[in-house]
């Protein structure tokens, strides 16, 4: 956990990269335990129920869906492990610019739609983390709750 | 156990028709609890913070997809 002595500038990358790799790790990092474990499990449920709706073959696509590959980027380590997964299933799909035929277009709509929400959600809670990393912004709430401040 | 896991992940849900717009309803609380967990300092006002989000998303697409069908149906 970070207090107000050790952090520093370089906290608030490794807390963005944290949050990119795992969700709200960033928030844990920092010490913003429930926080962190909340968005946790909400973006990693989300982005995962997208996987199950859709099947991993028709939404996590890097060729086949590229701007929503983008946004499913922005949850790290989420997106990995299903490309990981779809090369795994399908590796000629995998990376191919056709997009997996599926029997279930409104399936795979959804899917993407969760997924792709996922990470741009995950790009919201990147953000705070980097944020609530911020000396300023420490010391800022520490003003605000002197006692919890040092804990 | 693995395979099973794996089935889950490679083998899509059949969905079909306007029911599918119901998923729309959990993933708008997804994002009424992110939202509300990274703006609210007192994480005690979460829940009822992000209720409130999720009820006025849901009632705003409403309105739109209603104001939006409206004005099709009389310009059709």
């Amino acid at each position: 956990m970070a207090d107000r002595e050790t952090i520093s500038l370089a906290q608030m990358p490794i807390a963005g990269f944290l949050s990119w790799l795992v969700p709200g790790l960033g928030h844990i990092y920092l010490g913003d335990r429930t926080r962190g474990l909340i968005c946790l499990v909400v973006i990693t449920v989300t982005f995962w129920t997208g996987v199950a709706v859709g099947s991993v073959q028709a939404t996590v696509a890097p060729q086949a869906r590229k701007l929503w590959f983008m946004a499913q980027l922005c949850s790290g380590g989420n997106t990995m492990a299903a490309v990981g997964l779809h090369h795994l299933v399908d590796p000629k799909s995998a990376w191919s610019p056709q997009q997996a035929v599926t029997p279930y277009w409104a399936s795979a709509d959804v899917g993407v739609h969760y997924t792709g929400v996922a990470g741009l959600l995950n790009l919201l809670v990147i953000l705070d983390a980097i944020g609530r990393g911020e000396p300023r912004a420490f010391a800022r709430r520490e003003e605000q709750e002197p006692t919890k401040g040092r804990q | 156990m693995t395979s099973t896991l794996a089935a889950i992940f490679t083998s899509a849900i059949p969905l079909a028709g306007p029911w599918r717009l119901v998923f729309m309803l959990p993933l708008c609380l997804s994002i009424a609890i992110v939202y509300k967990t990274t703006r609210c300092d007192d994480l005690r006002q979460v829940p009822m913070a992000a209720l409130i989000l999720w009820a006025t998303i849901v009632i705003g697409m409403f309105a739109v997809g209603l104001g939006l069908w409206l004005l099709f149906s009389i310009a059709v």
